[in-house]
């Protein structure tokens, strides 16, 4: 399998990440797949004319060959000839309109052009096709996260005009930096970046303490469960404590619950996770958090522990299952990670 | 998931919003030919293309609704035509920003910024004000006037009061009422904003709405309007006499549009003017007569049945009718006692103005004065303000004598049982 190159260069993080496993499983022999390595080939040395002139010699035997003229369209895209490009997306997913990738390829080259709305039909049009198509999911989510962006923008105007511009290109800057390289053998997203929409199913919860097979296996034998016990308590103190400074809105404290070790998440960086923390806390005038039904499971010097978790902060009264991951550190218990659910 | 907390954070305001929508929809009976004229927006994903509201907050509501019933996808789409339509409705921004961010990840909170907006006091501040604006939108909409009733200050409406505005500033609301043969309806409510500082003026550049009951003067021309006035202004006559009795000062207070950049405003972000969207104000300028039109402002307005007013009804017209009687039969002293020592008319005192009195008494020679159109409207002060109520009467008085009517207003002042007069003079008819 080829891995072509990425659209991500033509700006903005969108990735296209373009498989063309798909091309290769419908194409008629080796010799042909052979063309399209070559070409893939030379598209990664950034040989970009040699493989446009390969691919139209191609082209010109077998013109309607939608592989080529995919590859063709990448190197388009690639060489800025963006019109062209457009135009050759369009006309394979009239062609093919079984085919995902031209959708998504088609989408990044709105996204560029700043038509997010066309991006996003496109893009619904590529899952539509193949639902597990990883690449068009991520797209998907990034154009909503720029389209949500443009929106909160123009919500927030402010009475001087001077003061709207600039959140807005400091937004642009820091929302559509690309973080992580992707690649189209990423693992599906969908879980975490589509259809949040799922009700939370609360579990009947379990007034138990339980113990991992790891925990029973720590030395000390008879003393075992005494000992866990201990750690059950200690590590249920280290959540009380934790909602507790959440409730009293004390940032020192709730930040130092968490550990050096602790992963954001949404793959923010530990700062800009405390930054948001900090303004979600301190703008509400009244914060309750009450955890109840907490079951603990200790393994050596990790914890989980999971509880159902009551928020109320001014009007909002919330009521969700969360799961802290734990580590001694220390005589303290710090979470390592939060995992809504 | 935490979509769930959107959720339940959205039906904090909408457990009522089914019937919110039907009133909303039975209120605006525009609708349809607005509609009609609406530029086709291009549908991003399929929905149910039934009939959507054209008014921006019955829209925001059908997209409340949705997501409160779980359905982010059509509540998406609606918000995508919304902002289409209107891109300057900047709480019609904000859902949408919420809702494209759902499709992403959890959405915790009306306006769920993402961190990098929220560095910004201003934008913090932008955000709290758009969250007030909903919550306002939401109480107005939730707590509407039974059918049937009226505020409680038209004590009595004459033929030619075809409609009245009345404005609760404690729900960022006017009410636009029209008065038929078969009684006072509403027939249309905005959202408005007031001043920076609230309401209660007192003093020039307070940047509060002044309560009280006014009434429409003339409009100001929407040519000679800065763009910061929107579609046009119709001032009303604060400081009116009882203003002018309390000390108030300051001028120039208008209900007027918004800049083009903004479909509405904050609840509170006016110099003490009352600014309403501007298809609305275009819609209330279209509708309402000037000078005719009573302005009621006030902090709570109290919807009541008319039938609960006649008391306080019968009780004033016993002065008005001692009053009448007295110029009718021409008993001078009797007439007198009815001014307050510190009576005024534009400028004039007491003692400078009575002659004109005596002068129509003298006309009318006994002869049965006529009094028409009669209009009565009660200002009632808070228990708290050591304030007297007021009545304002506007009528068309006709001396016998004296070819033409004239439009008079008086100012009331309750006393115990009585009612004494501290202003009368002829306002210009329309």
């Amino acid at each position: 399998m080829t891995i072509l190159p990425t659209l991500t260069r033509l700006g903005f993080g969108i990735s296209t990440a373009l498989s063309i496993a798909l091309f290769l499983a419908i194409s008629a022999s080796q010799a042909v797949a052979d063309e399209y390595s070559d070409i893939a080939k030379l598209m990664k040395g950034n040989q970009m004319s040699e493989a446009m002139s390969k691919a139209d010699q191609y082209l010109a035997s077998k013109p309607r060959d939608p592989q080529m003229r995919f590859l063709k369209g990448v190197i388009q895209s690639e060489t800025g000839k963006t019109n062209d490009a457009i135009s050759t997306f369009v006309r394979l997913t009239e062609e093919y309109p079984e085919l995902p990738e031209p959708y998504n390829n088609l989408a990044v080259l709105y996204a560029n052009g700043g038509q997010f709305d066309k991006a996003r039909t496109s893009l619904e049009m590529a899952i539509r096709t193949n639902p597990s198509y990883a690449t068009a999911h991520e797209n998907l989510g990034d154009i909503y996260a720029r389209m949500a962006s443009q929106a909160y923008t123009k919500a927030l105007q402010l009475d001087n005009s001077n003061t709207a511009v600039s959140p807005k290109l400091a937004l642009i800057r820091e929302l559509f930096t690309p973080t992580t390289g992707r690649t189209a053998v990423t693992k599906p997203t969908a879980s975490n970046a589509i259809a949040v929409a799922a009700p939370v199913v609360v579990s009947p919860a379990v007034p138990v303490v339980t113990t991992s097979p790891a925990g029973t296996s720590q030395p000390g034998m008879g003393s075992t469960i005494a000992n866990n016990a201990l750690i059950t308590r200690d590590v249920t103190a280290s959540a009380e404590a934790w909602a507790k400074a959440w409730s009293d809105r004390d940032m020192k404290s709730y930040l130092a619950s968490y550990g050096k070790d602790f992963t954001p998440p949404n793959k923010l960086s530990r700062a800009a996770w405390e930054e948001e923390r900090k303004a979600r806390i301190m703008s509400k005038a009244k914060i309750s958090v009450k955890l109840s039904n907490v079951v603990v499971t200790v393994s050596g010097n990790t914890a989980i522990a999971k509880f159902k978790q009551d928020y109320k902060a001014d009007a909002l009264a919330t009521s969700s299952r969360k799961t802290l991951e734990l580590i001694k550190a220390g005589d303290r218990w710090v979470i390592t990670k939060e995992i809504a659910g | 998931m935490l979509s769930i907390t959107l959720k339940a954070y959205y039906l904090l305001f909408f457990r009522a919003a089914v019937l919110i929508a039907a009133v909303s929809a039975a209120l605006y009976p525009y609708s349809k030919t607005f509609a009609a004229t609406t530029s086709t927006t291009k549908l991003p994903t399929k929905v149910d293309t039934k009939f959507v509201p054209y008014e921006p907050e019955a829209r925001l509501v059908e997209i409340y609704k949705l997501v409160g019933s779980g359905k982010s996808k059509e509540a998406l789409a609606l918000a995508s035509r919304l902002t289409t339509d209107f891109p300057n409705f900047q709480l019609g921004q904000l859902v949408y920003g919420d809702l494209l961010l759902l499709q992403t990840k959890p959405i915790q909170q009306l306006g769920d910024l993402p961190t990098v907006l929220t560095k910004s006091a201003a934008n913090l501040t932008a955000l709290a004000d758009l969250r007030e604006e909903s919550s306002l939108r939401l109480k107005a909409l939730r707590e509407r006037p039974p059918t049937g009733t009226i505020p409680s200050q038209l004590l009595s409406l004459s033929a030619r009061n075809k409609h009245i505005i009345a404005v609760d500033t404690s729900k960022s609301r006017l009410y636009l009422l029209e008065n038929t043969s078969q009684g006072v309806r509403l027939i249309a409510d905005h959202y408005i904003s007031v001043g920076k500082a609230g309401t209660g003026k007192l003093v020039e550049g307070d940047l509060k709405t002044p309560l009280g009951v006014y009434y429409l003067t003339t409009p100001v021309d929407p040519k000679t309007l800065a763009p910061l006035y929107g579609g046009g202004a119709l001032p009303i006559n604060y400081p009116n006499p009882f203003d002018q009795r309390l000390g108030k000062t300051g001028s120039g207070i208008w209900l007027h549009g918004t800049m083009p950049e903004k479909y509405a405003r904050q609840p509170k972000s006016t110099d003490g003017c009352v600014v309403l969207a501007n298809p609305d104000l275009r819609k209330l300028m279209m509708t309402v007569a000037v000078k005719t039109t009573p302005v009621v402002i006030a902090s709570q307005l109290v919807w009541v049945n008319p039938a609960q007013l006649v008391p306080e009804r019968t009780q004033f017209e016993i002065s008005l009718n001692q009053w009448r009687d007295a110029k009718n039969t021409g008993q001078i002293d009797k007439l007198y006692s009815f001014y307050m020592a510190d009576f005024f008319n534009y400028g004039r005192t007491l003692k400078d103005w009575w002659p004109s009195t005596l002068a129509e008494v003298k006309t009318a020679n006994k002869r049965p004065i006529q009094w028409r159109e009669t209009t009565q409207l009660m200002w009632r002060s808070d228990a708290s303000s050591k304030n007297p109520n007021i009545m304002v009467v506007t009528y068309d008085e006709t001396i016998p004598g004296i070819k033409h009517a004239t439009t008079k207003r008086q100012y009331w002042m309750q006393s115990g049982n009585q009612w004494k007069i501290f202003f009368e003079g002829a306002i210009a008819s329309s």
